[in-house]
């Protein structure tokens, strides 16, 4: 990543850029044959036992299911480059304000989930490496391996029989009150428990990140002159380790929100939160071609530029390294 | 410390929005409704699943209407209508002064334009949509004409008994032609009806807010608003219902009623419906084309266990195809199949499969009306095991599923509820040898004097004459036993106390014009 020729960051980031091109494209096809290639059809999907053939076949010729596949592909992209995702098929509606409208959501859940993690992984991560084979490690160390293994679906619908059902202290569904709400604390409020369950197996492999990491700056020379010239532990661990430490944090970081915005699918059904996930779920099932396309396009999208922000991160916590 | 104290602001802030948000009381003139998925369209004729009818059915409304909780048939923006002796020709008088919510007049021209949308491929509207099921429904229709400005008139290429009922569904529902040329392909989010709500807003994912329409022709519902939240989990939704978040709801979990019943804040309201959960048998296998193999099947299956154990008694144990809700249409006394194993195996051997013999089992994990698919698939195919029938259990994806379906399956699960209240739409459209894949007739079921009884009774307008045409085709399809006769599962709505007048419908609509909140 240091050197990749002339250009400045500038051209360093157009680069990376154009080299998501191919990526995209990659992902477009294998999306699409993925799709298609799954039994099942659309036509029949909406019309159950209620269908005539006659009403199925004109279906298919109306949303060109009837075309060879290559056809409908090259349709597709062709439109695609023009900037139209086309429309949905049973809702009728374009795709591409579709998906962003439920992007938004997604992406207030993901950095919901991300503050979660961050805030439970990093410190326990700290703890556990200055405090190494110690009670507070293990037993830190045995809940980030529960928590990475605890599959989403079910820390939520737990968390929904304890904190709604039982407890009445949380919403167990969507992103505002039906009635009244709206504003940001109705939404602080609807987001709690689908972040802490989207967020806390974040949380556990962020932990064990930081907390390998951590260890393998402290056993380093300069902490020991740190040390040795007499810092506070506290001042070397905070000064010195994490400064140092924090690289591979923030690449696991990078890598959790791809796992974040897969994660998202299940926990925005179980929460119906009206995201991009619970979206995609439904239009899997009804084989919507153009949406489910198009919204696998758009969360490709998101996660090549995350990438790329993460490396870009580097430099500024690393100030050895430089994008030239 | 700089970092505590923000720590310690943020915990405050957020501990205050948790007892702020705790707050929330359900405002006294609004109903709030959570459903299984938010809508997929408000377009009538483009709508083909529940959620989305349960919705716009408030908001629009046929010629034709059925009488709240039942199929009986009652004028809707027809105030009368007269069948021509042939049983060609629907003359509709039309209701006077109705006005669409934008303002503009319901009349004979607005219908025809609806119908000519969906018909006529060359109309400028045509491409505003697609129309799932304008050839089930419009299909034998050969024109549609203005007498006057509130007279209308149909003419059909050949008599259909189910006519007047098509036009109590949603396909058939009359919405404002301006608002259909203002919004184009748009229409499926704007909906203009004349129906007792219109549309407020509709936050995709979020919720749809209907309002009260003040002008409705049939007087104004009582509450003010009826605001519907998709909530996909079930146990999200008994959480909802149980902590007075949202009014009314259905599908929560089977084991959760005991309690829900002895909860004082809310009513768990029960009806049959017109579902029926079956096991589609495929007539044309080797061995389950023999009638003896096929009713020894449905011997074999003990499906009172299934209802208890499994259902929690959610359903009632299915005879035939038709449920009582069918009212003189259904036929009580047909043979029936009680669970008893030595019958089963008696037939079997006179069949000649003493042996037993293998088949595979086609199951969808999940589906609408499915109630517990893999649950109730395990249970049946022990149930065959014990008379040697072994059955080998093929999982899938609902999509994946119906694909399969219509390929021939040795036996397979399905279950359908009609959204037309004529016994037509159940046993014609899946009992009929009209009906062969890729139609729903999946077992290839053929006996020429059920397609004989059947077909006369879609071409018999006079209902005096039909009754004993179906009771008939009943009695004979029960002893063919095409299907292993399972269940008809009961309609289950869970609602707050205060809701007073709600009345279930067979078709599983959600009535709100005589609903109120106490």
């Amino acid at each position: 990543m240091a050197a990749v020729g002339g250009g400045g960051l500038q051209g360093y980031i157009v680069r990376r850029l154009l080299l998501a091109v191919p990526v995209l494209f990659g992902v477009s096809l294998l999306v699409f044959a993925v799709m298609h290639l799954a039994p099942g059809d659309p036509a029949a999907i909406m019309l159950g036992a209620q269908a005539t053939r006659e009403d199925v076949a004109r279906l298919h010729r109306e949303l060109g299911l009837d075309r060879p596949l290559p056809v409908q592909y090259a349709r597709w992209l062709g439109r695609v480059l023009q900037g139209d995702l086309g429309r949905s098929i049973p809702l009728g509606r374009e795709v591409l304000p579709e998906v962003l409208t439920r992007f938004k959501a997604t992406l207030i859940l993901t950095g919901g989930a991300l503050l979660v993690a961050v805030a439970i992984g990093v410190p326990a991560g700290i703890v556990s490496a200055t405090r190494q084979y110690s009670w507070l490690d293990r037993l830190s160390m045995a809940i980030a391996v529960t928590g990475v293994s605890l599959p989403v679906f079910w820390t939520g619908i737990m968390l929904i029989i304890v904190f709604a059902l039982t407890l009445r202290w949380l919403p167990s569904a969507g992103m505002y009150a039906p009635y009244g709400g709206g504003d940001f604390a109705d939404l602080v409020w609807h987001l709690v428990l689908p972040a802490v369950t989207l967020g806390t197996a974040s949380a556990a492999a962020l932990a064990r990140m930081t907390r390998s990491s951590v260890l393998e700056i402290v056993r380093q020379d300069f902490v020991r002159s740190a040390r040795a010239k007499g810092l506070a532990e506290r001042a070397v661990v905070g000064r010195h380790v994490l400064k140092n430490a924090v690289n591979p944090v923030v690449t696991v970081l990078g890598i959790q929100v791809g796992t974040l915005l897969g994660g998202a699918i299940l926990t925005e059904t179980v929460f119906s939160w009206p995201g991009l996930g619970s979206m995609m779920v439904r239009a899997i099932q009804a084989r919507d071609y153009p949406l489910v396309q198009g919204g696998v396009l758009l969360i490709a999208t998101t996660f090549v530029c995350v990438n790329l922000l993460v490396d870009l991160l580097y430099a500024v916590f690393d100030p050895r390294i430089r994008y030239e | 410390m700089r970092i505590r104290r923000l720590a310690g602001l943020a915990l405050l802030a957020v501990a205050l929005t948790l007892v702020a948000g705790a707050d929330a009381a359900p405002p006294k003139d609004a109903m709030v409704i959570g459903l299984l998925a938010e809508p997929v369209t408000m377009d009538p004729p483009q709508i083909t699943d529940l959620n989305s009818a349960r919705i716009t059915k408030r908001i629009f409304e046929g010629l034709v209407a059925q009488e709240v909780g039942s199929y009986k048939l009652v004028p809707g923006l027809a105030s009368s209508w007269d069948i021509s002796k042939d049983g060609l020709t629907y003359t509709f008088k039309l209701r006077q002064g109705v006005k669409f919510h934008d303002g503009t007049a319901f009349n004979a021209e607005a219908v025809r334009f609806c119908f000519e949308r969906q018909l006529n491929d060359k109309s400028p509207f045509y491409a505003t949509g697609t129309y799932p099921y304008v050839k089930s429904f419009l299909g034998n229709v050969a024109g549609v004409e203005v007498i006057d400005p509130y007279t209308l008139q149909i003419k059909l290429k050949a008599q259909l008994a189910p006519f007047l009922q098509y036009l109590a569904h949603q396909s058939l529902f009359v919405y404002s032609p301006e608002a259909l040329k203002k919004w184009g392909k748009d229409v499926v989010k704007h909906p203009v009806g004349t129906g007792p709500f219109k549309l407020e807003t509709w936050e995709p994912g979020v919720k749809v807010v209907l309002a009260r329409n003040d002008q409705y022709w049939g007087g104004a519902p009582k509450i003010r608003q009826a605001i519907y939240v998709p909530i996909i989990e079930a146990q999200a939704r008994l959480a909802a219902i149980k902590t007075g978040e949202i009014d009314l709801t259905m599908d929560v979990p089977p084991d959760s009623l005991d309690g829900l019943r002895k909860d004082p804040n809310v009513v768990v309201a029960e009806s049959n419906s017109s579902a029926a959960w079956y096991i589609a048998l495929n007539t044309r296998h080797p061995v389950l084309k023999d009638r003896r193999v096929r009713q020894a099947l449905n011997y074999a299956v003990n499906k009172d266990a299934i209802i208890r154990d499994i259902l929690k008694g959610t359903a009632i144990v299915s005879h035939g195809p038709l449920s009582p809700v069918y009212g003189p249409y259904h036929e009580e006394n047909v043979q029936k199949y009680p669970y008893d194993l030595e019958k089963a195996r008696a037939l079997l051997k006179e069949a000649g499969h003493a042996g037993g013999f293998e088949l595979t089992f086609l199951v969808p994990e999940s589906g609408s009306g499915m109630q517990s698919p893999v649950e109730m698939a395990t249970v049946i195919q022990a149930n065959l095991a014990a008379v040697g029938v072994r059955a080998k259990i093929q999982t899938l994806e609902w999509g994946a599923y119906l694909k399969k379906y219509l390929e021939g399956p040795d036996m397979a699960e399905m279950s359908w509820n009609p959204s037309i209240g004529d016994p037509d739409h159940m046993m014609y459209m899946l009992l009929s040898s009209d009906r062969f894949p890729p139609a729903f007739n999946a077992g290839f079921y053929q006996n020429d004097k059920v397609d004989d009884l059947l077909r006369k009774g879609r071409t018999t307008t006079d209902e005096k004459a039909r009754v004993p045409l179906y009771r008939e085709a009943q009695k004979a399809i029960v002893e063919d036993a095409p299907w292993i006769f399972v269940d008809h599962g009961k309609q289950v709505i869970v609602h707050r106390k205060r809701v007073q007048g709600f009345k279930l419908h067979p078709n599983f609509d959600l009535v709100l014009t005589q609903v109120w909140l106490q």
